[in-house]
């Protein structure tokens, strides 16, 4: 009885906490709702203003330079399929969801990375909170974003950002620990300073971790943004959501299809960077 | 053998003391004062002695070898050298200043400018080109890109590499990247090379021509090297004077002569007992004194003699003992005869070892 006596304490204490953070805090809040939206309406904007086509031959000579010929072709012809499924504003909007928060979210996680690779204390106290973050259901960092945002995509944004953060935070701060040692005695005994050996030493070393962690966080923000349908981003999430409650599960395939279409198209295209970033030449 | 041609100390360790572990300082302060060895510092304060009470004196113009098995402090003694790992007792002087005490600036000056460094692992970015990681250190110096190109350009040509400039190290030999090592340390024109067992990785036939081209290549620059390598035979090659080391201590330090000829102990002998002593045996080392030569001979005029240096090496004595109709040779040093080569003579230093071998079997 006790236990349930203090949840319940815990819960009141959220809601007050919560509702108090929006009674005093509220033009704070809407600041960053407009910070928010008006960066995710510009990437939307831009993506929205060539017709599908442009943006398809776009990706395609994009895959063509960072992959391959054959993967190019296969990335345009899939985007157009987006397009002949009449998904195309969904799809782009989805694709404006992600990159933005993505941007956001390796904005913050990088540098932080970077700090945390040069202070393995902070990085341990550090860890727990990114497990916490990583292992909690998606789901939950939409309800807060509600109170305090409000129904649309800067929810969506706000809760894809936080889940967006840990794989490139982590992946950074390890890139940067994980230097090889025989290439710092290089740098030592070369007479480097301490920005010489993380410009030239440190960061190089750490572009592929880096890599595979924009990556990662990609991929995390495209689950967490088809989620976000629920609190009305807006794109494919939304349609999907709609879909499922109104049990149009042809729709809700369209919809599950384009979603894996953009995925698999961006991831490609990360991974090829890393490998350009890391091979050099080769 | 080119010998030393000045006797300028570059590198001076003075009773230098390596400890690793948490309790180092109060295992340092009992080795002080209560001159522990380096097993009860491991029993007392679980601490590793890592070199122990090292001296050593490396001169311009010289290759001094380190040699020793793995976890005998050589790679740490080489380190402490340019303070890669900061000694935990005495001094380190090079060039006559202490570089425990310099300041990071003139730390950094120093290492840039006067100390170059070639690793086992190579250590090539593997994003650069090789001409690119030539240039490296001039980089970090903040050198303009035409002239550290010019300098590494010429570097590479002195390892022979003019023909890689621009591909990358993952398209080149073992071999050839070691080349590359060298040639990023002798780019910054550094009065020392520290070669941290550069040819341990690589097949026989690539490491001898490399121990050679090495060799030739720091005499002709007129550097001076202080190589780290865990075979003797490398040590011989390429070093005018040889410190071995056990366990953190530099057992023995001289010339391969004096090594192989007079090994400190029996674990310098054992290590010695495998070398072939023919190529050791010179002039100054097998000749008796002229006394003793005119007691045995009261007869023969030594003036009469054929004439040779005191470098001179087996064959060549060989050589010049056929064409001698007396059965003696002269050594002469500075236009005096410093001592006489007999047949007798020559055949007891080639026997030496292995009749004291053959006395143990």
């Amino acid at each position: 009885m006790e236990g349930l006596d203090f949840a319940g304490t815990f819960d009141d204490i959220v809601d007050s906490g919560l509702g108090w953070l929006g009674d005093n805090a509220g033009a704070l809040f809407e600041l960053v709702r407009t910070v928010l939206e008006g960066f995710y309406g510009a990437v939307l904007w831009t993506l929205s203003l060539p017709p599908f086509y442009v943006i398809a031959i776009a990706f395609a000579l994009l895959g063509w330079r960072v992959v391959g010929l054959r993967f190019g072709a296969l990335a345009g012809v899939a985007l157009v399929v987006c397009a002949a499924m009449g998904l195309w504003p969904e799809t782009m909007s989805t694709l404006a969801l992600v990159i933005s928060a993505t941007i956001l979210a390796l904005i913050f996680a990088i540098p932080a990375g970077v700090l945390t690779g040069f202070a393995p204390k902070v990085d341990r106290s550090l860890e727990p909170v990114l497990d916490l973050v990583q292992t909690l259901p998606p789901y939950i960092y939409l309800l807060p974003g509600i109170a305090l945002l409000g129904y649309g995509p800067a929810t969506a944004l706000a809760a894809t950002f936080v889940v967006a953060v840990p794989p490139a935070f982590r992946l950074t701060s390890l890139g940067i620990r994980m230097t090889p040692n025989e290439f710092i005695e290089l740098g030592q005994s070369t007479g480097m300073t301490n920005w010489q050996m993380f410009s030239k030493i440190r960061l190089p070393f750490a572009v592929p971790s880096i890599m595979a962690g924009i990556n990662q966080s990609l991929m995390m923000a495209f689950g967490m943004v088809v989620i976000a349908g629920i609190v009305g981003s807006g794109g494919l999430g939304e349609t999907i959501y709609k879909a499922v409650r109104t049990l149009d599960i042809a729709k809700s395939i369209d919809g599950a299809i384009a979603i894996v279409i953009l995925t698999i198209v961006l991831d490609r295209l990360t991974q090829g960077a890393a490998r350009i970033g890391y091979g050099g030449g080769k | 053998m080119t010998t030393v041609n000045s006797s300028e100390v570059l590198i001076d360790c003075q009773s230098v003391w390596k400890v690793f572990g948490d309790n180092a300082p109060a295992a340092i302060k009992a080795i002080s004062e209560r001159g522990l060895t380096k097993k009860e510092v491991l029993q007392e304060y679980n601490c590793v002695v890592g070199v122990s009470d090292a001296n050593l004196q490396v001169r311009r113009g010289e290759i001094f070898c380190i040699m020793g098995l793995s976890g005998s402090g050589k790679s740490t003694l080489i380190r402490l050298l340019n303070r890669l790992i900061m000694p935990s007792l005495g001094k380190v002087l090079v060039k006559g200043r202490d570089i425990g005490s310099l300041k990071a600036a003139d730390l950094r000056q120093m290492r840039a400018r006067h100390i170059g460094m070639v690793f086992q692992s190579v250590a090539l970015l593997p994003h650069r080109t090789v001409l690119e990681n030539a240039a490296f250190g001039l980089e970090v110096q903040g050198i303009p890109l035409a002239e550290r190109n010019r300098t590494a350009e010429m570097a590479l040509a002195k390892v022979g590499l003019s023909d890689w400039l621009k591909r990358y190290p993952g398209e080149l030999s073992g071999g050839m990247q070691q080349r590359v090592g060298l040639a990023r340390a002798i780019a910054s024109d550094p009065e020392i090379i520290l070669m941290d067992e550069p040819f341990s990785a690589l097949d026989p036939l690539i490491r001898r021509q490399l121990q050679d081209e090495f060799r030739q290549l720091t005499k002709d620059l007129g550097k001076s090297a202080v190589f780290i390598t865990h075979d003797l035979d490398e040590a011989i090659r390429i070093g005018d004077r040889i410190a071995i080391m056990k366990d953190g201590l530099i057992i023995q330090v001289g010339t391969a002569e004096e090594i192989i000829l007079k090994p400190a102990d029996p674990y310098v002998a054992q290590f010695v007992a495998g070398i072939s002593r023919l190529h050791l045996v010179k002039a100054h080392s097998v000749m008796t004194s002229v006394a003793e030569f005119q007691q045995a001979c009261p007869g023969v005029d030594i003036r009469a003699l054929l004439r040779t240096n005191p470098e001179a090496d087996i064959d060549e004595l060989i050589t010049l003992t056929m064409m001698s109709d007396r059965d003696a040779v002269a050594v002469v040093d500075d236009d005096t005869i410093v001592g006489i080569v007999t047949p007798r003579g020559l055949l007891r230093s080639v026997s030496d070892g292995h009749t004291a071998e053959l006395a143990h079997a």
